[in-house]
């Protein structure tokens, strides 16, 4: 009976370039342009926060308004017409665009600078083109460095667009960052200009991937072009958030980063054998994004783990090579063929001395789906024993 | 419960949800992209309910929390029945069609006033009985939940009590409403279908059902054993008993993750023969005869199955480093040295496809299909089939559920004259479980970088200490360090500590006591004392 409500819910009609489409009452027209495929470039929008009709970059032309108006906050209504293809809708992108850049730090291509993955000031650039070059703006924006050891932000190729704080206070509702100072010099900060690390952030990286500019990037891979993409699953919790793993080959192993406690490291060097890595190229996961929202069960949000937390894949002190623990009661590099003949003639040991029920198999719910199934398998098919559990059948 | 024990409604229904209740779940942390998916809610004009003990971050924004007593969720679940029974908001049509055993529940909970409750709980009646006429009455009304509901002595009741309510107020099989364990980790879920189960085989088909046992030996062309099996509990007892031999541990580190962790160390000082297969030096490969090292997710295929019965595809990005090998790899290799026939699987996809070809709620999914669509949500009974996002569209999966009377019990441990704190555990967002993964990255050190402990300001005056001072955390099982962490979060007379930390690992101090069902053990609730330390070093600091 709920399918009734919303199937029996009025549509309203308009013309974009000529064309008609049907929306549902309270759409914008941005909404209505998206089901034609017609293309409005954006930069302060972002579906997952309210509108804010702020960057200007949306600006359409529809009968009856004397000026034009934003795509992104304008509503829908029966009848209108929508022109996005004139040259006066153009000439404004243009301008506009010239404006941004002026205001931004660019390179020696003359484009906007961009650090970070995806730069959507750059791509409405040489899409739409920019007007007449306007001199640099320059505004005077106080450039901090902040200890979190995952978000930068460079306001120089910021455009104060706001998206990244709607996002901080509407999604993930902490409100750690805001906008503070005024008119040009106007930038992104924390309040009393606090670390990010003393403030409510919980580094969950959403404003590095709502930024339009690249303005906010992520320390760890800064300027780091990604050479292939691998969409997976994260292995922490079990939202099952989908991540786009970044993935290039970078020189040889980075020097070892200094996190894992001190003693840890110490306590444990004798167990493992020396570990040669001796690669000079290799492919690594250099960053971590989540897909488009709207297309997975994520939205297009990641929390600081699925994000940030993947230092550990190519971490030093990683198991690089079977152990097997010797006769002086340390453990001792080996073969795989040794190993896994170690193992079977340890286990068919216990069972032939006191039973298959005498073994226990702990699979793991931090492994794949046929991983579990290998491991019950192994433990009933081939040593006939229901002892098998994962660690966490919560 | 109603059939499998999963997550009922996706994730995605929960942003359209009149009404949340989450009980036992610091979400924020624990799950945070479904707590966005709360806070949206809400911000749509959702009604918020919490139950936790600690003034949790989503108890700031909630309508109601109920901030109870740790162990007294039972008294306070029986309590809301209580009140949607007598005041009549129950859904008697639902009842009718759908349930059995109603009757048992209106006589146990006859007595369960919220009055009653409030002495048990300390949560205050009247608050009982808003949140449960505003659970009883609004249509889309979801409940969340983790182990803060199921890591106990009493953790079969508190979810029957749950369960209880969603059936007498009929909000299953609708959109945004039903019953949601949230699962702590990546894979709980697929573990589960997989058959890593002393119970069930792939599919939870019961060991135990001979049609079902002669399907698997028929499958697998072997003879199966007819005995249920051990859980971990039960296999970690019957290891330090002398009992349980030799163990195969793959992927977990149980001297750090299991209850009573010196118990665990002994046990496995006794045992005659251990493997550990893993990507990181554990606490658990001090034991181990052979450790295999494994591939990490970035660097195998396979598939995860998430909290909303998602299958989604996990892809190889970059090779292991050394000689590292993809677990399901090594499984095969070791099943075959055993002298069992493991086929030459040419992926991951064609052990999935074994898998699902065993199992009918899986048997549409595939490899193939997830690359193409994206993750499937079981059941999927064929090819055809889009997959389930709400269970129970037409009543409980197997003809009528039961309803389960419960009795409110205290929790094993309870503070007394010697250990007077009341100590619960759990995960912070910035770390995750044995913490093999996160303590190598920076934002995880930067914010937490070692054990604490969250008590309340008048618990530390009363034993004269400050914010940020080491202390020695004693239980009848083992004691840790930790940092002091005042809180404004913490009830009087409780203590709050997470489980991450290998060098000052907090399950020395748990409790290993199991429900009599699930034998799921006491995480949540056992009986500490605090000790200052002289300790030079953290004087200095
Ligand atoms: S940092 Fe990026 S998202 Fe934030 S205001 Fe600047 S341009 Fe916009
Ligand atoms: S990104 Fe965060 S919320 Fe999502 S699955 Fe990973 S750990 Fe869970
Ligand atoms: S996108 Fe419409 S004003 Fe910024």
């Amino acid at each position: 009976m709920n399918t009734k409500i919303e199937t029996a819910e009025t549509k309203l009609e308009l013309e974009i370039d000529g064309e008609q489409v049907e929306v549902r009452p309270g759409a914008t027209v941005l909404e209505a342009a998206r089901e034609l495929g017609v293309e409005i470039p954006v930069l302060c929008h972002d579906d997952r926060v309210d509108p804010a009709g702020c960057c200007r970059m949306c600006l359409v032309e529809i009968e009856g308004q004397r000026r034009l108006q934003p795509a992104c906050t304008f509503k829908a209504s029966p009848g209108m017409e929508v022109k996005t293809k004139t040259e006066r809708v153009a000439r404004h992108r243009r301008g506009l665009l010239s404006l941004y850049k002026a205001d931004h730090r660019l390179d020696e291509r003359g484009r906007p600078v961009s650090r970070g993955v995806h730069d959507k000031l750059a791509d409405h650039i040489d899409t739409y083109g920019t007007g007449p070059e306007l001199p640099p703006v320059n505004a005077p924006r106080a450039s901090r460095s902040d200890e979190n050891p995952y978000i930068q932000f460079d306001p120089d190729a910021c455009v104060v667009c706001g998206l990244c704080v709607r996002y901080c206070d509407e999604v993930e509702a902490v409100s750690a960052i805001t906008l503070f100072g005024r008119g040009a010099s106007t930038t992104i900060g924390t309040a009393d200009q606090r670390s990010l690390l003393d403030t409510s952030c919980e580094l969950c990286g959403g404003c590095i991937a709502v930024c339009p500019t690249g303005a906010m990037t992520e320390k760890p891979s800064l300027d780091q072009p990604s050479e292939q993409i691998v969409r997976t699953t994260c292995n922490f919790c079990g939202v099952g958030c989908q991540l786009d793993l970044h993935v290039a080959t970078v020189a040889a192993p980075k020097g070892p980063s200094q996190t894992v406690s001190q003693d840890l490291g110490a306590e444990r060097s004798e167990v493992v054998g020396p570990q040669a890595r001796v690669s000079e190229t290799m492919k690594r996961v250099v960053r971590v994004t989540s897909p488009e929202p709207g297309t997975t069960v994520n939205d297009g949000n990641l929390c600081v783990k699925g994000r940030f937390s993947y230092e550990f894949i190519h971490h030093e002190e990683r198991l690089t090579e079977p152990l097997i623990r010797g006769e002086d009661g340390e453990l001792h590099p080996a073969s795989w063929a040794d190993a896994i003949a170690r193992v079977a003639e340890g286990l068919h040991g216990v069972k032939q001395r006191y039973g298959a029920d005498a073994l226990g198999f702990v699979s793991s719910s931090r492994c794949t789906g046929e991983e579990n199934y290998l491991m019950q398998k192994l433990s009933r098919a081939a040593f006939g024993t229901n002892n098998c559990h994962q660690c966490a059948a919560t | 419960m109603f059939g499998a024990g999963a997550m009922t409604n996706s994730i995605t229904e929960i942003r359209e949800a009149e009404l949340l209740f989450v009980i036992g779940s610091n979400t924020t942390e624990a799950h945070p992209i479904i707590a966005m998916e709360m806070k949206r809610a809400v911000r749509r004009g959702a009604k918020l309910i919490v139950a936790d003990p600690r003034a949790i971050w989503l108890s700031d924004i909630a309508d109601w929390h109920m901030q109870l007593k740790p162990g007294t969720d039972v008294a306070l679940l029986n309590a809301m029945t209580h009140v949607i029974i007598s005041e009549g908001l129950v859904d008697e049509d639902f009842i009718a069609k759908h349930t059995d055993g109603f009757e048992s529940v209106v006589e146990a909970t006859r007595e369960t006033t919220p009055e009653w409750a409030e002495t048990i709980t300390s949560v205050p009646a009247e608050t009982i009985r808003e949140a449960a006429r505003a659970y009883a009455t609004t249509r889309k009304a979801g409940i969340y939940y983790t182990l803060g509901v199921t890591e106990h002595t009493h953790g079969t009741d508190n979810v029957y009590c749950l369960a209880n309510l969603v059936l007498m107020t009929g909000h299953l099989g609708v959109r945004s409403a039903g019953m949601n364990p949230l699962r702590g980790q990546n894979n709980v879920q697929g573990a589960n279908d997989a058959g890593a189960s002393p119970v069930f085989y792939p599919g939870y088909q019961r060991v135990s059902d001979p049609a079902a046992r002669a399907k698997f030996e028929q499958a697998w062309g072997v003879e199966l054993s007819p005995d249920d099996g051990m859980n971990l509990n039960v296999m970690m007892k019957a290891m330090m008993r002398g009992e349980v031999k030799g163990m195969y541990v793959m992927g977990e580190d149980i001297v750090l993750s299991e209850p009573n962790a010196s118990n665990i160390e002994q046990g496995l000082n006794n045992i005659e023969f251990l493997v550990v297969q893993d990507i990181f030096v554990n606490e658990t490969i001090r034991f181990a005869d052979v450790v295999l090292p494994a591939a990490c997710f970035a660097e195998k295929d396979g598939v995860f199955t998430n909290s909303d019965r998602r299958v989604q595809r996990v892809r190889k990005a970059v090779d292991a480093p050394g000689q590292a090998r993809p677990d399901w790899e090594i499984l095969c290799d070791v099943a075959r040295a055993c002298g069992y026939p493991m086929p030459h699987y040419k992926d991951a996809g064609e052990v999935y496809a074994e898998f699902s070809g065993l199992c009918g709620q899986f048997a549409g999914i595939s490899h193939e299909r997830i690359d193409e669509q994206g993750g499937l949500q079981w059941p999927c009974p064929d090819a055809e089939h889009p997959g389930t996002v709400t269970l129970h569209g037409d009543g409980p999966i197997k003809g009528h559920a039961p309803f389960q009377a419960t009795v409110y019990r205290p929790s094993k441990e309870l503070p007394d004259d010697e250990y007077p704190l009341l100590l619960s555990t759990g995960r912070t967002l910035y770390h995750y479980n044995a913490a093999t993964q996160t303590r190598r990255s920076s934002g995880a050190v930067a914010r937490q970088p070692e054990n604490f402990i969250e008590m309340h300001r008048k618990d530390a005056r009363k034993r004269g200490l400050a914010d940020g001072q080491r202390v020695r955390v004693v239980s009848r099982r083992g004691a840790v360090l930790a940092r002091v962490n005042i809180s404004p979060r913490m009830r009087f007379g409780c203590v709050w500590m997470p489980l991450h930390f290998g060098d000052a690992n907090t399950n020395y101090l748990t409790n290993d006591a199991g429900d009599p069902v699930t034998q799921t053990a006491e995480y949540k609730v056992c009986a500490v004392r605090v000790e200052t330390v002289d300790d030079e070093a953290s004087a200095a600091q």
